[in-house]
């Protein structure tokens, strides 16, 4: 059966209604680009980072098969086992093995989008391990049973009295708790026991570096520390395209990461493992996950750069309206737009419309992807492989005509204006018009640019004749 | 095939053109400034405090006036402090959940960041800069590095199994966005400014 295309306008207009969640989120995320904003102009070599991250970012990915190798000969010396997953059911299998192993029953964790896109916890619950997330965003959105909403910030789509009522459900706290510090330290207190005891702790990876066989965590809460350095083994999921070939590389990432994301200079904790620490074991799970089929699209191998910052995210004005849930996909946002039709193009083919192609989210990207680009290319590509819906293709089809004829266009525009001026409410905003919908329609001008210009444009010299306008 | 075997394969053919994506020199940008004042500035920002500390005095007498409550289970890693439990008797993670106060010296710190630098050699038991509710760190001045770049070719980075830089104590702001310093790992992170 085929799956049905998420319904993204659906599920914002839902968002949308609901206006004390709506300004948070909003003025949240909003704050978070004009941090981001800050820490860029005290650094005047900002746009040379970026280049940088950029250049790396793309060197790396065309020479990445030498590097995985590099990595994985270095690591392995370093007594670190490396393991290889094709795809998630793969990565999931890797996981229940390494566990089985040492009758390990409990794991920790913390936040990593790959073990998301695997949909590691059912398959883990599902053979009797239990699986507790140790990111605080991530366990409140475990709880709740939701995907992250944000690649950064997991559940920046809830109010404090949401996760009081969560809390209360699960830790027994008090329902009416309105101070988040009182509700971080329930978290805390939670949390600690179930470290202690765990059997094997579980992280994710930013970086990993070739030329050592390091891989690199960079976290706030030092819950991933935790996680990594208290029970004896030591998992790490990583997408393969985030390999950086030198340690002295680092530091240009390192720099950009945490102040594109929150606007801080850096996260509390940048974690590396070079090898086990005395006694305890650890694991490298090496993802490929459609990352190897994406590298050879030539419109969008380099959405592989993405050290998934979520500065796109944050400064979007669709995302920060419509909530991270809207999309139906473990990947939000501008850069959740662009890497999930490559998951499944049917499903996901509604994302690249949830955009108005302002372009920000390419100017905030720290290492330099061209995403509007990209939701512009994929727009084009959804159409020829018919992936557009009924209604969709066939507006298109009439503006298409309209644009194509400069008569037309220009008497539909005039009486656009007029509809505008002298139209009741009623007549424009219904559902008809979904331009009506959560916005005021523009106020209609007194003329058009063309009759302005047809007015007051210097009379043509003899002999010469205006290419650029040739109505009569 | 493996799974290694074909995902090196489809990247192999999947692969753009590597001749086009040179690999750029290894970056040196940025302030060079490699000051103490730099890196307190900087650790104030991260949340991290700068020790009430005296060149003249026991460290052992400003751990106490910072930390006046009796009774705390405080684990010195360094010479220049006692503390009241060693760091030999705690031979498990499970065993440092107790800890209230760790004490401990940095291998560097980095001025743009106020971080300082970690690993088994400083630590001996790793999990203890995580459990423990409290830390202080001794940094040589002279150890500082000016920022991420100079950082990055620090000789630990080659030779630790486990280095973590630790830019002032746990943070979250994940409830309603409010910033709360003090989440899963350290709740206060002081620094001391110790020549070695």
């Amino acid at each position: 059966m085929k799956e049905k295309p998420i319904n993204h306008a659906g599920a914002a207009a839902t968002f949308i209604a609901d206006k004390p969640h709506l300004d948070f989120h909003d003025a949240r995320l909003w704050d978070m680009r004009q941090k981001r904003d800050a820490q860029m102009h005290v650094l005047p070599e900002w746009q040379d980072l970026r280049s940088r991250a950029s250049a790396i970012k793309e060197h790396a990915l065309a020479n990445l098969a030498d590097y995985l190798e590099e990595f994985e000969r270095n690591a392995k010396r370093n007594g670190i086992h490396v393991h290889w997953a094709a795809d998630g059911t793969e990565h999931n299998r890797i996981v229940a093995e390494i566990l089985a192993a040492r009758g390990a029953r409990t794991l920790i964790k913390s936040k990593s989008m790959v073990t998301e896109e695997c949909d590691l916890r059912p398959y883990l619950a599902a053979r009797g391990v239990t699986v507790t997330e140790t990111d605080l965003g991530e366990r409140i959105q475990q709880l709740d049973d939701q995907l992250p909403s944000h690649i950064v910030v997991p559940s920046v789509h809830k109010l404090t009295e949401d996760v009081a009522r969560i809390f209360a459900r699960h830790y027994g706290t008090d329902p009416d708790a309105d101070d988040p510090h009182q509700l971080a330290e329930a978290q805390r207190l939670a949390a600690r026991p179930v470290i202690l005891h765990a059997d094997a702790g579980m992280t994710g990876g930013n970086f990993f570096v070739a030329e050592t066989g390091t891989f690199v965590v960079c976290t706030n809460e030092g819950n991933a520390d935790l996680s990594a350095t208290v029970p004896g083994v030591h998992i790490a999921t990583i997408g393969i395209e985030r390999v950086v070939p030198r340690m002295a590389d680092l530091g240009v990432f390192i720099r950009l990461l945490s102040r594109s994301a929150l606007g801080s200079p850096i996260t509390q904790y940048t974690s590396h493992f070079r090898g086990p620490q005395d006694g305890g074991e650890m694991h490298v799970i090496l993802v490929d996950n459609g990352r190897s089929a994406r590298l050879g699209m030539d419109d969008f191998w380099t959405s592989l750069k993405c050290i998934r910052c979520g500065a796109c995210m944050n400064t979007c004005p669709v995302y920060r309206r419509s909530g991270g849930l809207s999309y139906g996909a473990v990947y939000s946002g501008p850069i959740g737009a662009i890497i999930d039709p490559t998951f499944n193009e049917r499903k996901y083919s509604t994302l690249p419309y949830a955009s108005t192609l302002n372009g920000s989210c390419t100017n905030v990207c720290p290492v330099k992807i061209n995403i509007h680009e990209q939701l512009f290319k994929w727009r084009q590509v959804l159409v020829e492989h018919h992936q557009m819906p009924f209604v969709k293709r066939e507006i298109m089809h009439m503006a298409g005509k309209l644009m194509g004829q400069p008569k037309l266009y220009r008497a539909a525009i005039a009486g656009t204006e007029t509809a505008l001026g002298t139209l009741p409410r009623f007549a424009l905003y219904n559902w008809l018009n979904p331009w009506g919908k959560n916005r005021e329609l523009p106020e209609p001008v007194k003329e058009t640019f063309h009759s302005w210009y047809r007015r007051n444009r210097p009379a043509a010299k003899p002999g010469q004749t205006d290419n650029a306008e040739n109505t009569p | 095939m493996s799974a290694r075997d074909t995902i090196l394969a489809t990247l192999r053919r999947n692969s753009p053109d590597p001749a086009a994506h040179p690999l750029p020199d290894p970056a040196l940008l940025g302030e060079s400034d490699a000051s103490p004042e730099r890196f307190s500035a900087s650790l104030t920002q991260m949340g991290g405090t700068m020790l009430d500390c005296h060149p003249d005095e026991p460290l052992d007498q400003a751990i106490a006036r910072r930390f006046p409550k009796p009774g705390l289970m405080i684990c010195s890693l360094v010479p220049e402090a006692t503390g009241t439990v060693q760091i030999e008797d705690l031979p498990t993670p499970q065993s440092a959940e107790p800890v209230d106060v760790t004490i401990v010296r940095a291998a560097f710190g980095i001025a743009e960041t106020g971080s300082i630098f970690l690993s088994e050699s400083q630590l001996h038991l790793n999990a203890i800069a995580h459990l423990t509710q409290h830390m202080v760190v001794l940094l040589d001045p002279a150890q500082i590095t000016a920022n991420m770049h100079t950082a990055y070719l620090r000789p630990e980075f080659h030779t630790a199994r486990y280095g973590v830089l630790m830019s002032g104590p746990s943070a979250t702001a994940d409830i309603q966005g409010v910033l709360i310093r003090g989440a899963q790992g350290v709740r206060s992170l002081a620094v001391c400014f110790a020549p070695q």
